[in-house]
């Protein structure tokens, strides 16, 4: 039946199985005839002997009370959970149309899942194992050489040892019989000399060749675990700005990578990029830069990375790039005459920035500050921000910049600001909370940030804000229409249209932000809080875990297409065709919004959004 | 003179196989129509006179529990007689070579397996009239013929459209239903398995089956009786 076979082909998982395998299982369908209403599974009844797949028509999934929990169209199968575990279904299936449905006998079934890995993975019990899988996948698709490297492989040699009390001299000299650049301190924690040290610790201070390793070197040393992948290796790398990593195995040295030896592995890694940006000796050359971070960014997409991942990556090189552009405005403008703070906020204070998107920032000041003081600070503000839309970040259209005399304050009134959003939760409160709550310093001697977290930090008693947090949470609603398909609009002309980030990405960052301040944590980053909010019991394991991959999934699909756009030359937005997909990703998409409204459902209750007035 | 009397109207004694055929038992009417196993046929021709023209091609699916079984499935060339091979036109329908024929195994094998195949179940053939003759007339030598009951999609398809004019759920201007296969099977929003080719349209029509058998199900008709007074032949 090559009609079947080609119809299975067009859904996961049947897509991935080799063709042969695809015939075996149409000649083994039973085709079954149901008319709308009728009932096909019964919750608590009889555990499912097939494999259910929809061939025309729909069907209900239905729980207690007779409450629609999911509606399956075309392709879609159901019946695997009962016939997995052999156990009664948890759900009532219900066709909701007159229904066509292929059957495929529970003993084949289980064949297929123990002879085909692909087809295991898609009909695992759980949708957490399922959306977990999903992003797995597509790792194990694409350049496995940063993603399935673990470091302990890239090891070429045992490491060399010196101990702390060798003299520098004893430790150039080993270095040059070693032909190394880098030797572990025999301690505990251990400690580490690099060639580098010698250069500007020893040589460049004038101290003698006689001069202890203990003084010079750095101890303990950034370590990771040998069994961490390269790409995690690269990112310690760049966020401690190292060049050498030693690798622990049971708190033991084995061995150790420099950033060539994974940089050997990858040809426009972002380790690159440090040194771009220091050669950078114009305003030309950081536009290059910040150009170089979007490629960078390209190269992690089609190598397979997380999207939180590469926010991480794309975090550390733009902090880089404002670090160096305060640092020359200083240079222009003299020193600062009081400390002072550089905030940035929104998508970059979560390390969420993928793109060169709208500057979101501000400046805080120390509350000592006269009035030349505070006009030093209007021409930081005004250099810096023209600088960075030059390297390509567009002025924020709603003005949230160091550059609005609102947003460039004493340390005093940011207290005040922050103090009154909580205690005072009005709607514009509740703008601000969105933008400003997602705060990271990323220059100045000025504590500012510790300082606020410690107002934050007491949200949570503030149940009236969290309230309305909460409230101001759920103001968008999973896009799930009445049968739990994907609701979809129409734009003008276009239709059928989901906004993966209003309607999709924004709805978790919103969650997490309240279970955040909810467990009192200091994370901005929307997988940290969430996972804070699970180690402090306030958000369930499962919950959590569902939205951490429902978020992976939607970014990664909007950094997909985003990255489409700007290569056939359009303007990035957030807006996919739902139709136009892969039926994989729509069905990930309707699982991801689906976990998400069951997350949603809940908070209204943790919350209390009903005892607001 | 006795031997034309007995060539027109004494029958052949019948063939082993067709004995066999003939020692099952007819299914009982009375049980649910789920209950009975039917088996769906659908055959090709080189025209559509069972005096000129031959029996080239049977294709069969099994129905049990109201279910199609894919796995029960059997198609079969047969070689027609040398004076009646497919002409041009007819191989456009049906795309069965007289090279392909040549090497079919011969009616009496064919037919021994279909018997074999059927014998105690409810025939289904989509306008039953022309494929019954052919198998009929191609049984005829061996002294037997199909039994009844069988049944006939098309006579569904019309019982079920003046039983949904007489409940009203259909206005009395709707023209009768198509008998065109592919014309019944997708108005009742069913898949269509690619045309002219015994085994799909076989499948095809089984499909159309379990739907009709479950719509008349729905108005009462649940048992093999039900099903014999709306669409037997």
């Amino acid at each position: 039946m090559d009609e079947i076979a080609r119809f299975l082909r067009s859904y996961p998982p049947f897509d991935r199985l080799p063709d042969h395998v695809v015939h075996q299982i149409a000649g083994e369908l039973q085709i079954e005839f149901v008319r709308a209403g009728q009932t096909i599974l019964t919750r608590g009844g009889e555990p499912a002997q097939f494999l259910y797949i929809v061939c025309k028509g729909s069907v209900d999934l239905l729980r207690s009370g007779d409450q629609v929990v999911d509606t399956l169209g075309p392709g879609e199968a159901f019946g695997h959970p009962s016939l997995i575990r052999g156990q009664p279904p948890l759900v009532t299936v219900r066709a909701h149309t007159d229904t066509l449905l292929y059957l495929l006998p529970g003993a084949i079934f289980h064949r297929l899942r123990a002879e085909q890995p692909q087809f295991a993975a898609f009909f695992a019990a759980s949708v957490i194992e399922r959306l977990g899988h999903a992003i797995q996948s597509r790792q194990a698709e694409s350049n496995p050489a940063l993603f399935q490297t673990r470091l302990r492989d890239l090891i070429a040699r045992p490491p060399v040892f010196i101990s702390a009390d060798a003299t520098v001299g004893d430790a150039a000299r080993l270095m040059r019989a070693e032909r190394i650049s880098s030797l572990i301190v025999d301690q505990s924690p251990p400690g580490i000399i690099t060639d580098r040290d010698l250069r500007n610790r020893v040589l460049a201070e004038g101290l003698p060749d006689t001069t202890l390793v203990r003084q010079v070197m750095s101890a303990p040393a950034t370590t990771i675990s040998a069994d961490a992948l390269a790409f995690e290796g690269l990112l310690l790398m760049l966020e401690r700005g190292i060049h050498h990593l030693p690798l622990v195995d049971h708190d033991r040295v084995i061995g150790l990578v420099t950033h060539t030896d994974i940089l050997r592995r990858q040809s426009n890694s972002p380790l690159f990029l440090p040194r771009l940006l220091q050669r950078a000796t114009s305003l030309a050359d950081l536009r290059r830069y910040t150009d170089q971070v979007a490629d960078a960014v390209n190269t992690l997409m089609a190598a397979g990375a997380r999207v939180s991942d590469i926010g991480r990556v794309v975090a550390v090189a733009h902090d880089a790039l404002l670090q160096r552009l305060l640092h020359d405005a200083e240079a222009e403008l003299g020193p600062p005459p009081a400390p002072y703070a550089w905030l940035v906020l929104g998508s970059e204070g979560r390390y969420e920035q993928t793109l060169r998107t709208d500057q979101d920032n501000a400046l805080v000041y120390d509350d000592e500050a006269s009035p030349e003081v505070i006009h030093y600070f209007e021409r930081l503000a005004e250099l810096v921000v023209g600088w960075l839309v030059e390297c390509g970040f567009p002025r924020c259209p709603g003005d949230v910049m160091a550059t609005n005399p609102e947003w460039r304050q004493p340390l005093s009134v940011w207290q005040r600001y922050f103090r009154r959003w909580i205690e005072v939760p009005d709607e514009e409160s509740l703008l601000r909370t969105a933008i400003f709550f997602d705060y990271r310093q990323v220059y100045g001697a000025l504590p500012a940030e510790p300082i606020l977290r410690t107002i934050t930090q007491h949200a949570a008693e503030h149940r009236i804000f969290m309230a309305r947090l909460a409230r101001a949470a759920l103001r968008q609603p999973a896009p799930l229409t009445f049968f739990r398909q994907v609701a979809l609009e129409r734009r003008g002309e276009q239709r059928d249209l989901l906004d993966l980030k209003l309607r999709g990405t924004a709805m978790v960052v919103d969650i997490a932000r309240l279970f955040g301040l909810e467990a009192r944590s200091n994370e901005t980053n929307t997988i940290a809080r969430l996972r804070a909010a699970m180690a402090a019991g306030v958000l369930s394991r499962e919950d959590g875990d569902n939205l951490i991959s429902a978020f992976e999934l939607l970014s990664m699909l909007r950094l997909q297409h985003q990255q489409q756009q700007i290569a056939n030359g359009l303007t990035p937005d957030n807006l996919v065709n739902f139709h136009q997909l892969g039926p994989r990703e729509r069905r990930e998409i309707k699982e991801s919004l689906q976990a998400i409204a069951s997350v949603q459902r809940g908070v209204a209750l943790v919350f209390q959004t009903d005892r607001l007035a | 003179m006795l031997s034309l009397w007995s060539r027109l109207f004494q029958r052949t004694p019948p063939a082993d196989f067709v004995r066999a055929y003939e020692a099952f038992p007819e299914p009982d009417r009375r049980l649910p129509w789920r209950e009975v196993p039917y088996t769906v046929i659908d055959v090709e021709t080189t025209g559509l006179d069972p005096r000129h023209d031959a029996l080239i091609a049977i294709g069969a699916v099994n129905v049990e529990n109201g279910r199609v079984l894919l796995k029960q499935t059997w198609y079969s060339l047969i070689r027609p007689p040398s004076d009646r091979e497919p002409s041009v036109e007819s191989i456009r329908v049906h795309h069965l070579t007289p090279e392909e024929l040549r090497d079919a195994p011969p009616p009496e094998a064919v037919l021994a397996e279909l018997l074999q195949r059927i014998a105690g179940r409810v025939l289904v053939v989509h306008v039953a009239e022309i494929d019954v003759r052919f198998i009929n007339a191609a049984l005829k030598p061996f002294g037997g013929r199909l039994r009844r009951p069988i049944l006939d999609t098309a006579r569904l398809a019309m019982t079920l459209h003046l039983n949904a004019q007489w409940l009203g759920e259909q206005s009395r201007d709707m023209p009768a239903p198509a008998v065109e296969l592919r014309g019944l099977v997708s108005a009742l929003g069913l898949p269509i398995y690619a045309q002219h080719n015994a085994l799909n349209d076989a499948v095809t029509t089984a499909q159309l089956f379990i739907a009709q058998a479950t719509l008349l199900a729905d108005q009462g008709r649940n048992n093999l009786a039900g099903l014999i007074r709306a669409g037997g032949v």
